[in-house]
């Protein structure tokens, strides 16, 4: 790969509980705007416009005749991505590396006007599994407790790991929920879908989130900070839960594996600085680390015991305080990328983790929780 | 800069109402299985996928998880696997996708899938109603139809175009779908047959308005050293594009006259070297949902002036016999599993430029043009395939 892209325009809304003041599309304006006035550009300057977001979430058909004006798409190349918006920065680093276009606008946008858990359901077949009210929430708690039970991850230890991300996210002031938790207050609290608990579920937060991509020689012209994108790559794997392996996340492995061997990384708990991991329930944060190669097998959870992962470890995850903080379902994993590169760029503020070079973001796309996931693993270096 | 891409395999499945013969996965398997069949190639030979439908219009929200091993076994396989949606335009968003997939230079062999079982939603037309604006627009009961009920009046109005030509493109689309295996109304139209079906929002009568169907097709796209291997004529993409329109329909100024397409044309035609379309293209696949917007379509992309696209059907050069034949496979018009029909266009315009399109093959073709719209007329995608690579 010879194409260089970079991140050259960040834009992030206050996330928040809910929005009487605007319509989801309003979102993906502001964080647009956001994102072009970081980045130096007007909307002229965009030639190409990728959109993302589920249909059925945000309760129309065809949202993206809102999202892609909203994001500067007018009289414009837009597409949209039925994803996560972090599949929606995977193709718009494919329009531009195919050295068709030069500067993409990538926005996603979460809202609180559907229940995610409900339209969910709906993904599952009509015939065999949806009957049995299997949704987002419960297949992921299926996959929680199907590894916690085989390697016997305790409740301390997935607890451990919520402690560490509501601690970061407390000095994130870009994030939704900005208290830290004790221990206690996550085994005491409700069960929700077991093994999971309230304080493992992420919230439903509302906000937008808006990345401008470059070409390599319009970067050199416009942009005094850049962060570069040099490693790339995204996997779905199988639909059925009855019969795949629950205790390994295929679809990150394979897609970390493609995004180590472009960014040419072998030892990733060396060779990267940071980690924003789409943590979707404490479980599937340690599950990540296995798949990206952090940690042997059934050995996650002693990277969070020892402090490896916290914000002065040595490998910082989610110093933003990941999605258990913050989570605009749809935006969520685009957000990790967002604050990845915040944090390249030096701008993370209080939750700023020391001189990093290198950075993976993992956004997680998963209308069905953890059948046919798709994972998506960006490797990120500083200008 | 961008790497040669050409369409190397196509498959398509017969569509009906109800395909009620099949599960969602094996409507999905059958379209695959013809395309990996055409090109020759193993399901491990593909290495990612494009999928496009628009989830309201199914029983299910984002089919491509139900269906991820029907495309090749992308999920027991790991591939990578990105969903589009655009509206009508989702098949030739589709298309776009799986060429930059490729042109990227990160994959070379790209399966782009579209599918869509309309015959499982409540009803399309409710179901597009919302995607207009709730407060100001919905009550309307703008939808698809209505939409292009109005680009009909204005055409009438402002142009002059009669009852008689909107049957003249019915009946020309029916003539070419009964060629068509894969067509879902395969049935004798006359003009009189025409004008004498029930209006459903004038000047629409049933005749000019698509049917609604379950369906799915698949596209393997490949890079140039690939795409040699596996086809002696593969169809080399040349000129490819999307266009965005504003969202509210009362703000667009061109009922008529589609200026977003002309502007879109115009981009597609100087990447494909096109000066001329009516004389260098031998074949078009206009989504001709309605039977007046292949007329404006006519206009839009340049075949002839403003305002003369009704005289191109007048006088035959659209038929099969004609100068530049328009939709040999029926078009829209005749089959509809909506976020499937911009690949369909896509599809069907390769086999046009691969000798493969069987009985309903033009002869001597050798740059083809797909055109999609979607999003209550917002959207615009065009694809140029030639038997020349660029």
């Amino acid at each position: 790969m010879s194409a260089k892209v970079a991140i050259v325009g960040i834009g992030q809304t206050a996330l928040r509980t809910s929005a009487d003041d605007r319509i989801y599309h309003e979102h993906d304006y502001e964080a647009a705007r956001l994102a072009l006035a970081d980045a130096g550009l007007d909307r002229g300057d965009v030639d190409t416009v990728i959109c993302s977001g589920w249909d059925a979430v945000d309760g129309r058909t065809i949202s993206d005749m809102h999202t892609a004006m909203s994001s500067g798409g007018y009289l414009k190349d837009s597409s949209h991505v039925g994803e996560d918006g972090i599949m929606a920065l995977a193709y718009a680093y494919m329009r531009i590396a195919a050295g068709l276009f030069d500067v993409a606008m990538v926005t996603a946008h979460g809202h609180a006007e559907s229940s995610f858990e409900t339209v969910s359901n709906v993904v599952f077949d009509p015939l065999f599994v949806r009957p049995l009210g299997q949704s987002h929430l419960v297949s992921l708690a299926l996959q929680a407790n199907a590894y916690a039970h085989r390697y016997g991850v305790s409740d301390e230890q997935a607890a451990g790991v919520v402690v560490k991300n509501r601690g970061n996210g407390a000095v994130n002031p870009r994030t939704h929920l900005r208290s830290s938790v004790t221990p206690e207050d996550v085994l005491s609290s409700d069960p929700v879908c077991y093994p999971l608990r309230a304080l493992h579920c992420p919230p439903q937060s509302v906000g937008g989130v808006a990345l401008v991509l470059c070409s390599e020689e319009m970067t050199r012209r416009i942009s005094e900070k850049p962060v570069w994108v040099t490693g790339i790559a995204w996997a779905i794997d199988s639909y059925d839960l009855g019969s795949k392996d629950l205790t390994s996340l295929s679809s990150l492995s394979s897609a970390a594996q493609k995004a180590y061997g472009m960014a040419g990384i072998s030892d990733p708990l060396r060779a990267l600085d940071l980690a924003e991991l789409h943590d979707i329930t404490p479980f599937h944060e340690l599950l990540a680390y296995e798949a990206l190669g952090l940690a042997p097998e059934g050995g996650a959870s002693r990277l969070v015991e020892a402090g490896d992962t916290a914000r002065g470890g040595r490998l910082p995850v989610n110093p933003s305080g990941g999605v258990v903080c913050g989570n605009p379902y749809g935006a969520a994993g685009l957000l990790r990328a967002a604050e990845a590169a915040l944090q390249l760029r030096g701008e993370a503020g209080q939750g700023q983790v020391p001189g990093p070079e290198r950075a993976l973001a993992h956004g997680m796309s998963a209308p069905s929780g953890a059948a046919a996931r798709t994972d998506c693993v960006v490797i990120m270096e500083g200008g | 800069m961008a790497k040669r891409v050409a369409i190397v395999g196509v498959g398509l499945t017969r569509a009906t109402s109800h395909r009620v013969d099949v599960s969602y996965p094996e409507l999905v398997y059958e379209a695959v299985s013809g395309a990996l069949e055409q090109a020759g190639l193993q399901a491990g030979d593909i290495e990612a996928v494009a999928y496009g439908s628009m989830d309201p219009f199914d029983g299910v929200f984002a089919p491509e998880r139900w269906n991820v091993e029907a495309c090749a076994g992308a999920g027991v396989a790991n591939l990578p696997l990105m969903k589009i949606t655009t509206g009508g335009t989702t098949g030739g968003s589709t298309a776009l996708a799986g060429y930059y997939h490729v042109a990227s230079g990160m994959f070379d062999v790209v399966l782009a899938v579209a599918s869509q079982r309309v015959g499982e939603s409540l009803e399309a037309q409710l179901v597009l109603n919302t995607a207009v604006d709730p407060i100001y627009e919905r009550w309307q009961g703008a939808g698809a139809i209505t939409i292009a009920a109005l680009q009909g009046v204005k055409h009438f109005w402002r142009y002059g175009t009669t009852e008689e030509d909107l049957a003249l493109i019915a009946v020309k689309n029916y003539e070419n779908a009964r060629r068509n295996p894969y067509a879902h109304l395969m049935r004798m139209l006359t003009v009189e047959d025409a004008l004498n079906t029930r209006v459903v929002s004038w000047p629409l009568r049933l005749s000019d308005c698509c049917p609604s169907s379950d369906g799915a097709v698949a596209v393997i796209f490949a890079a140039e050293k690939r795409a040699r291997a596996i086809a002696d004529q593969p169809a080399w993409i040349t000129g490819a594009g999307q266009i965005t329109d504003n969202y509210w329909a009362g703000d667009r100024t061109w009922y008529e006259d589609w200026d977003s397409l002309s502007m879109l044309a115009r981009r597609v035609y100087r990447q494909a070297k096109i000066e001329n379309p009516l004389v260098e293209l031998d074949v078009a696949e206009l989504y001709n949902a309605f039977s007046i917007q292949e007329i404006i379509e006519y206009e839009a992309l340049g075949f002839c002036e403003k305002g003369k696209g009704a005289e191109l059907i007048r006088n035959g050069v659209t038929t099969m016999q004609g100068d530049l034949p328009v939709c040999p496979s029926g078009g829209v018009l005749c089959t509809n599993p909506i976020g499937a029909t911009g690949l369909i266009r896509v599809a069907e315009a390769a086999l046009q430029v691969m000798g493969k399109a069987e009985d309903r093959q033009v002869p001597d073709v050798r740059k083809a043009l797909a055109h999609a719209w979607g999003a209550v007329i917002g959207f615009h995608t065009l694809m140029v395939l030639s038997s020349e690579a660029p």
